[in-house]
């Protein structure tokens, strides 16, 4: 049999229709549904059968699709989730019941999810959770911590009695893109290229550190099954992307040398069937390995061979921030406590790889990828590819899931080189292993913490060092030098505090932006250093932490003062109640168990929102149409959070219509001015307040018109347009007035721009316009015998300012803990060792405990209508709040994040526990 | 993926006859399937054998014993109220495996030929004695927190990561097969090999030999009431064992009169110590003894690399699978099976 040609002609059923696919010898069933009969409702989110986000049911059976030859479907009935959610019963509820308790955010595991979902329904209709976590452990979600997910299957069968919410500012409405994600409609990276589009693949280095040579590329280009090759050569503008000016570093494709396993040195394209025969074996390319270094002990060793021949050290960059004078506050502390803590890499498993396509439309590149930051990638490709920006447009697609590491370019230039060489339409998509491999990490930390106190509890003194593997590239690692100092000291007044930081490059993938920027690692050495140091003043960590939190008209570390909105205090004390009860039930628990102990821990947190003393602005575009409609220009990406909704709530509210009124256009930058990037925990700060102006310079527009009052209310019926003000009604008639080259007869384009200040050599100044501050409480227990540590429950306080949509403020914090939770407890990402989601794991369904989330609000001034940002201070208080949990019920410190049950038990040994 | 042929025999006698060296058998797939694409294994032919015709059964033999087909589903295995009933901690083990997706294709023939976990037979980049004979062994002086602490060489420090392997280890099962040369049974304890001198070889199964069943003794079904797998993971479902034991003890009068314990994620095989069951043997049970069985089992263990604290760990697991063996069966399947941890933890 010639093995390529090898095809069988294979029939099932597929919805319920007959099919028949020809489809190559072992072809996975994801791929055949997806390519060949069109079935993008099937999401591959790893292709080893490790995350579930293929499951469809088979003969009523959930299977990952992507481990199934297409040939063992023969004859069978394969179900998906579009299928489903026309008809099937137990489908049209879960669609309700997912919309209702939010239990889709991004959108890529919702197919796999639903479809598991629904064949547990078939067999016990009102299960319990146990069962929902029994039935869904295999498959993965990175988004919502799961407990969305079980409320909504728990509660499908009263999905008939759920009652919608209303949608304005304030109110927990359902996210207004949702319905297309619980009925598998959301196209995703991978979901959007055109049949025929070329196949772009990566030639990525095997290697951390390697010199390489390319044989006889000429000859290999002319192969029948090869298109085009990319390499270095082929890239017309600047062969290197960033993010940070000066920090510009990263070679799309390398040149001579390779830094770190996984680096890209060229790029095959060929037709889709080829590529998919296609061994990167094959590939004419010579490697010399070279030593590397992998650690920051490593890298910092005198003599060590320098990654970048222009950073001494291997430094790539530090940051500082100081005030009064910590080491003398320290002498002079009646306490002091200190410790060397260490973090891994974690890597942001979004259950979407990168993916995407780009063509050339009339001698303009289109790139259409899964992004959180359009803007940016435009900018990206300018430089890359020396083109107008003005010609290049980029459209995103619905984003599975980001996180900080889809704000860099990953595919986009690759695409982007590979559509103006053959003038066709290419595509590509990331393998998780590339997607491990390749994309930017956590950084791993490597932490020196002293802090100390008076007698009577009064913080006096913190000092502070962190060095930071910033990987082979500088990314964001920059970023995250700047903002540890500005953080470290948690959200309480410290008056001598030293903190210095250090971006250290090694031979691993570049570190960059994560959720957090570094400020998680610093939170888990300040946070559980506050409990020794108030366990040694015989405090309870709770009152230690009211007496020490920062409050309005208090300087924080950078000396800046806020007179208004600081919420650390309020959601500490919100946590007071449950504290009490947990302590309580504790110590009964404890009373009963002697090999398992349980304990409770407190961490606070907070987050400058936005750029840390950089410009940050937000643009938001909105117009009337002469047929009255009112359409939004809606630029600030949605990658799971609830951008889509959110904006649009503070846009209605400051325009005085309803949410049903406006046509919403999403991120395109054809149509959308630039809303920066998804990051930072900024959207809803910057973004929403551009909304908010653009919204409010609208109105004033149309009451302009009608001659009416700020209070008069303006209502949009049917393309009429009608201003009632003292009763007094007027009908605005839009078609008198001209519309320009968009259409518009009225529009608004108004940008927001948070009020900062440099930072001076000491860190002094305004980092941020605003923090978001959150509290965590967890109950832990842990087995003294196995090192293995369970979280049983979390209450999270956090101060939004003010809660746009509760409901997605709620699902924020969840998904929040649940990646906090992964980062104390079991992800490391080792490069070249962990490259998959079985050996790296994230928590599963059954990991998660219940949350209950205290919605806190504390207005703030810069805020639109209050609201602060969120998307990050979600995380920073969980990993120490659980080990502090473990150091209420052993008194043993937890200082090597993640406390896998070998480093547990090592801690415990070495406190004396048999 | 590599080019392959593919093809789906009509009997077990054609499936074999079709195989050649470098052909593998496909089952449900789980595992094959991804370490195709991965590039660890590279078959020029794939013998589809998902559908052969009378191995999908669950039978009760004459002399009391059971036998499994290959093919049966993890599922349908773990949810077979009388297999359940019968042989509770192999239905607790399958259910603690993988997820429920893929315990809806894994087969039982194909658990017993699950590959191992170690990262550097997974990397074809890396040097591994079990993909390639001579090869060397990328694990020694790695990361190898994973590694066997038992039964391991310079040759390779893998271990099996099948948790189904433990219970039927513990409980004496026998592999039947059929092969170019006939049938034969394989006793379990023979059918996974050390790595020895010939580590690319992981089971006594000669080219081209195909199991058919498993079979358990009316004996091995009778500790049903006190008998557990317990599993140590560093997350709670959906991920394989550090350490695990099954534990299944038979107790008259107040005293142990069969004890059998197999330990899992210490090495090659699933471990088991004869010396370490008989010690338990006429003792009423009691902490202290299962404390010293486990840590007799564990005797002969050496890290072979930064992995010592699994022997603390598999000594403990063991000793509290056989406490918790011991104290009963539990009349239902436990929410969250093999955990460590009590039920009102997670949910």
């Amino acid at each position: 049999m010639d093995k390529a040609a090898a095809t069988h002609l294979t029939g099932f059923t597929l919805n319920n229709a007959p099919v028949q696919v020809e489809a190559r010898v072992g072809e996975r069933l994801s791929q055949a549904l997806r390519d060949r009969l069109g079935a993008k409702d099937v999401k591959i989110g790893c292709n080893a059968g490790d995350c579930g986000a293929c499951t469809v049911l088979v003969d009523g059976a959930p299977v990952c699709a992507c481990l199934m030859p297409v040939q063992q479907a023969a004859g069978r009935s394969v179900e998906t989730l579009a299928g489903l959610a026309k008809a099937d019963p137990d489908a049209l509820r879960l669609k309700e019941s997912f919309q209702h308790h939010q239990a889709a955010q991004c959108g890529i595991c919702t197919p796999g999810m639903m479809v598991s979902a629904v064949a547990l329904l078939r067999a016990v209709p009102e299960p319990d959770v146990a069962q929902v976590q029994d039935a869904l452990g295999g498959v993965l979600c990175r988004c919502t911590g799961y407990r969305k997910i079980i409320d909504a299957v728990v509660g499908a069968h009263a999905a008939d009695t759920l009652q919608e919410s209303t949608q304005e500012l304030g109110a927990p409405a359902r996210r207004f893109d949702g319905l297309a994600k619980v009925e598998g409609r959301d196209l995703f990276g991978d979901d959007v290229a055109p049949d025929g589009a070329l196949v772009v693949r990566v030639i990525r280095s095997p290697y951390p550190h390697a010199r390489f040579t390319f044989g006889d590329l000429g000859s290999f280009e002319a192969r029948p099954d090869v298109v085009a090759v990319l390499t270095a050569t082929d890239v017309k503008g600047l062969n290197a992307f960033g993010v940070i000016p000066g920090f510009i570093d990263q070679p799309v494709f390398a040149v001579d040398t390779v830094l770190f396993r996984g680096e890209a040195v060229a790029c095959v394209v060929g037709e889709a069937d080829a590529m998919l025969a296609f061994d990167p074996a094959d590939f004419p390319v010579i490697w010399e390995p070279l030593d590397a270094l992998m650690t920051v002990p490593e890298a910092l060793q005198g003599g060590a061979p320098l990654v970048h021949a222009d950073r001494p050290g291997n430094i790539m960059c530090g940051g500082f921030v100081a005030c009064g004078d910590a080491d003398a506050a320290l002498a002079g502390a009646d306490v002091v406590v200190d410790g060397f803590y260490e973090t891994s890499f974690v890597e942001h498993a979004y259950i979407e790889p990168e993916a995407g396509w780009a063509e050339v439309v009339d001698g303009r590149l289109h790139v259409q990828a899964c992004t959180q930051a359009t803007g940016m990638d435009r900018e990206t490709l300018a430089q890359v590819l020396g083109m107008d920006r003005a010609d290049i447009r980029i459209l995103p697609t619905a984003v599975g899931g980001g996180f900080g590491s889809k704000i860099d370019v990953s595919v986009q230039p690759f695409l982007a080189l590979a559509a103006l060489k053959t003038g066709k339409p290419v595509r590509m998509c990331y393998t998780r292993v590339e997607s491990m491999q390749s994309t930017t990490k956590r950084h791993p930390a490597r932490i020196d913490i002293r802090v100390g106190a008076k007698a009577d509890g009064t913080l006096t003194g913190l000092t502070f060092h962190g060095d930071f593997n910033t990987g082979s590239y500088a990314s964001w690692g920059p970023t995250v030098a700047n903002r540890v100092p500005v953080h470290a000291s948690g959200p309480y007044f410290i008056r001598n505090y030293r903190a210095q930081s250090r971006a250290v490059h090694t031979h691993c993938p570049p570190s960059g932006a994560f959720r957090g920027f570094g400020v998680p690692q610093s939170a888990i050495a300040q946070e559980t250093a506050f409990d020794v140091l108030a366990d040694k003043l015989g405090m309870d960590p709770l009152e230690f932490r009211l007496k020490n939190a920062l409050h309005d008209g208090q300087p924080t570390v950078c000396g800046q003062v806020f007179e208004q909105g600081v919420g650390i205090q309020a959601c500490l004390e919100a946590l007071k109640p449950a504290y009490d009860q947990a302590k309580q039930a504790c110590a009964t628990f404890n009373a009963e168990n002697a090999d398992v102990k349980r304990g409770v821990g407190i961490a606070g947190g907070w987050y400058g929102c936005g750029n840390t003393s950089l410009p940050n602005p937000s643009t938001i575009k909105a117009g009337l149409r002469a047929d009255g409609t009112l359409v939004l220009h809606q630029g600030a990406m949605d990658i799971g959070q609830g951008s889509n909704t959110v904006i649009v709530q503070i846009f209605a509210r400051a325009f005085g219509v309803p949410v049903a009124d406006i046509t919403v256009l999403g991120a395109d930058t054809d149509i959308t001015p630039d809303a920066g990037k998804t990051s930072a925990s900024r959207q809803t700060f910057v973004s929403g307040n551009a909304a908010r102006l653009a919204g409010q310079a609208l109105r004033a527009q149309v009451l302009q018109q009608a001659n009416a009052s700020d209070t008069a209310e303006i209502t949009l019926n049917g393309g009429h347009l009608h201003v009632v003000d003292a009763d007094l009604a007027h009908a605005v008639d839009l078609s008198r007035l001209e519309a320009d080259a968009e259409g518009y007869v009225l529009k608004a384009v108004e940008t927001y721009d948070p009020p900062i200040a440099p930072l001076d050599e000491n860190g002094q100044g305004i980092p941020y316009a605003q923090f978001g501050y959150a509290a965590h409480l967890c109950v832990a227990e842990i087995d003294l015998k196995l090192g293995r540590i369970t979280p049983v429950s979390f209450t999270a306080a956090h101060d939004v300012g003010r809660a746009i949509n509760p409901l997605l403020v709620e699902g924020q914090v969840q998904g929040g803990i649940a990646q906090g939770l992964g980062m104390a407890l079991m992800e490391e990402f080792i490069p070249g060792r962990t490259e998959n989601l079985h050996d790296y794991l994230i928590p599963t369904i059954g990991d998660v405990p219940p949350i209950e989330t205290l919605i806190l609000e504390i207005e703030d001034a810069h805020g639109p209508y209050g609201a602060k940002g969120l998307g990050e201070h979600v995380l920073i208080p969980t990993a120490p709040a659980i080990f502090n949990a473990v150091y209420d019920a052993t008194k043993v410190r937890l200082m090597h994040a993640p406390a896998t049950p070998a480093r547990v038990r090592a801690a415990l040994k070495e406190a004396g526990y048999v | 993926m590599n080019l392959f042929d593919y093809l789906r025999p009509a009997s077990v006698s054609d499936a074999i006859a079709a195989w050649q060296p470098g052909a593998a058998y496909l089952g449900g797939g789980t595992n094959l399937v991804d370490l195709m694409k991965t590039g660890a294994l590279q078959p020029g032919k794939v013998i589809d054998i998902a559908r052969l015709p009378g191995l999908d059964r669950i039978e009760s033999l004459p002399d009391g014993g059971t036998r499994i087909g290959a093919l049966v589903k993890n599922s349908v295995l773990a949810g077979d109220p009388d297999f359940a009933a019968a042989f509770p901690m192999i239905a607790e083990a399958l259910a603690s495996g993988a997820s429920g997706q893929l315990r809806n294709a894994a087969t039982l023939g194909g658990n017993l030929m699950q590959r191992t976990r170690c990262v550097y037979f997974q990397d074809p980049h890396s040097a591994c004695n079990r993909r390639e004979s001579g090869n060397g062994c990328g694990a020694l002086g790695g990361d190898t927190q994973n590694h066997a602490v038992l039964g391991w060489n310079d040759a390779c420090i893998a271990t099996n990561p099948s948790d189904l392997c433990v219970p039927l280890a513990a409980l004496d099962a026998v592999v039947e097969t059929q092969g170019p040369n006939g049938r034969r049974d394989i006793a379990f304890a023979d059918f996974h090999r050390l790595p020895g001198d010939t580590p690319e070889r992981e089971t006594a199964l000669e080219p081209g030999e195909l199991i058919l069943a498993v079979r358990l003794s009316s004996n091995a079904a009778a500790s049903y009431q006190n008998s557990r797998y317990l599993k140590l993971r560093e997350r709670t479902s959906f991920a394989f064992a550090l350490v695990s034991a099954a534990a299944a003890l038979q107790l008259k009068d107040g005293r142990i009169t069969e004890a059998r314990l197999a330990i899992g994620g210490v090495a090659a095989k699933p471990w088991r110590v004869p010396a370490a069951e008989a010690l338990m043997l006429g003792q009423p049970p009691d902490t202290d003894l299962f404390r010293r069985a486990a840590a007799v089992a564990l005797e002969d263990a050496t890290p072979s690399g930064n992995n010592g604290y699994k022997i603390d760990l598999a000594r403990r697991i063991a000793a509290r699978s056989l406490a918790l063996a011991a104290a009963g069966t539990p009349t239902r399947m436990p929410a969250l099976p093999a955990s460590v941890f009590g039920e009102s933890a997670h949910v």
